[in-house]
């Protein structure tokens, strides 16, 4: 199977502080689901960065959909983050663009036409449930809305991996419900790489997965 | 209001910027014609005790457009009833001889004393009427403001740079976050910029729409039209089609470079 992600020694760190990871291994497959865990600053967020370029790796190498990150010039990130859906912690929605018009981001860089980008972004919110609130703005929802909205926009343009980072980790256990319904059907029917990092997989989630731990700087798999 | 304000930032020093370029083409022109209006009418009076050929005087003093003998005969025809026939026609054959020196263009004092000087110096040649005071005292005052309009516009355009910097790092600001969303999902620079190149479109448009009615519009105020006869100019015509174009294209050019410098510039910050 073809590996989407290879991460090989990978050490990463924040300028010249300690590193935060340290030669850590990754092989992750086209069309699986990964769950990165591990406790309060043990740095899966820095791992998640890495792979969608924000950080580039200080030793070690890193593969993200054929593309190498280590020496990825503004072009190449800009290629590679167009086969990613994103979904954010703090959610990360364009404040003075409407709920539809967040949804439609990756589809408007991606150069589709309006038609398009408004039918699919009208898909997607009515699969989040929130198509009823398209013309609104995201401060005027909920934190459970936005990260929806967030989730629709990561989808948008059927991305080879989506990359979420706590989806559900202050959500109720509606919107949760549905964030990982979501996850799952992109796996399953789109053929997603799905990869979250979160501190706690759901016990309810019916899916095989593939779960990387992370302790002191060094990643764990764990079988 | 605020969005209102941002807008006049930019629209403010554009239409200053214009104002001055507009203003200098103006300048430049009038003094242009009033400098066309004084060569045509502007003669070197020559007095020579005997012929002269035009193509000695051509040789010697450059950018000489035609020499004319002033006839004497107006003079000797005044004197025909008080003196005899032989009289006058020795009278016509030691009066000196009058030419009258075109020049292709208006000449400054230096050139004008040099002319003066060179005639001077072919051994016939025994007066030289320049009248350079009178002419050139009013084509003097347009020259240096014209220099002045040149040198305030460069104080207006460098001021205009800076409040245009200063707003774009503002707007750039106020982006940043939609930016900095675009750039994680790949977005080209053309797009994450998009909106501030509109945005400075617009302001540019306005500005030259602006400055192109106070342009239109200045020549018809009654009082600027009888002070400017008064003074023996005539305000250029605006062009509606040709200038307007020409200022919207320079301030577009002006302001989308000023707008890409500052993107590019926090960018790399």
């Amino acid at each position: 199977m073809e590996h989407v992600i290879h991460a090989n020694n990978l050490t990463l760190t924040y300028g010249k502080d300690e590193p935060i990871i340290t030669e850590a291994n990754m092989k992750i497959n086209s069309n699986e689901f990964v769950f990165i865990t591990g406790k309060s600053g043990s740095g899966k967020s820095t791992i998640l960065k890495s792979l969608y370029g924000q950080l580039t790796p200080k030793k070690g190498s890193l593969n993200v959909c054929g593309i190498k990150i280590n020496n990825a010039n503004s072009s190449k990130l800009n290629l590679l983050r167009r086969y990613l859906g994103i979904v954010f912690q703090d959610y990360r929605l364009i404040a003075d663009w409407t709920v539809e018009k967040n949804v439609m981001l990756p589809l408007i860089i991606g150069g589709f036409s309006k038609v398009v980008c408004t039918q699919q972004a009208q898909k997607l919110l009515k699969h989040v449930k929130l198509l009823h609130k398209a013309d609104k703005y995201p401060l005027e929802l909920s934190g459970g809305e936005q990260q929806r909205v967030a989730m629709a926009r990561a989808l948008a343009h059927n991305p080879v991996i989506i990359l979420a980072d706590e989806p559900t980790g202050n959500l109720d256990e509606y919107s949760s419900e549905v964030i990982w319904d979501l996850l799952k059907n992109a796996k399953e029917y789109l053929g997603t790489t799905v990869i979250v990092v979160t501190h706690h997989i759901p016990s309810t989630l019916d899916i095989d997965y593939k779960h990387f731990f992370l302790e002191t700087g060094v990643v764990y798999e764990v079988s | 209001m605020k969005s209102l304000r941002n807008h006049l930032s930019v629209i403010i020093p554009l239409f200053v910027t214009l104002f001055s370029l507009q203003f200098i083409f103006l300048i430049n022109q009038i003094v242009d014609s009033y400098s066309r209006t004084l060569t045509k009418d502007y003669s070197i009076v020559v007095v020579a005790s005997k012929e002269l050929s035009q193509t000695t005087i051509k040789n010697i003093v450059s950018g000489v457009k035609s020499i004319e003998e002033i006839s004497s005969k107006k003079i000797l025809d005044k004197l025909k009833d008080k003196i005899s026939t032989k009289n006058i026609s020795l009278l016509k054959t030691s009066l000196p001889k009058f030419y009258s020196i075109k020049l292709k263009s208006f000449p400054n004092e230096k050139d004008i004393e040099e002319i003066k000087d060179k005639l001077l110096k072919i051994e016939s040649i025994t007066k030289v009427e320049t009248f350079s005071k009178t002419y050139s005292k009013i084509y003097r005052m347009f020259q240096a403001l014209e220099k002045i309009v040149f040198l305030f516009s460069i104080f207006v355009l460098i001021i205009s740079v800076l409040l245009m910097v200063k707003q774009m790092k503002i707007w750039l600001l106020e982006h940043q976050e939609r930016m900095s969303i675009m750039t994680l999902f790949g977005a080209p620079f053309w797009i994450k910029s998009a909106v501030l190149y509109r945005l400075v479109v617009i302001d540019s448009l306005i500005s030259t729409l602006l400055v192109s009615a106070v342009y239109i519009f200045i020549p018809k105020f009654e009082k600027i039209d009888t002070f400017a006869k008064s003074i023996d100019i005539v305000i250029p015509e605006f062009f509606i089609l040709k200038d307007t174009g020409v200022l919207l294209i320079v301030s577009l050019l002006f302001s989308l470079f000023i707008v890409s410098i500052v993107i590019r510039k926090m960018n790399r910050q």
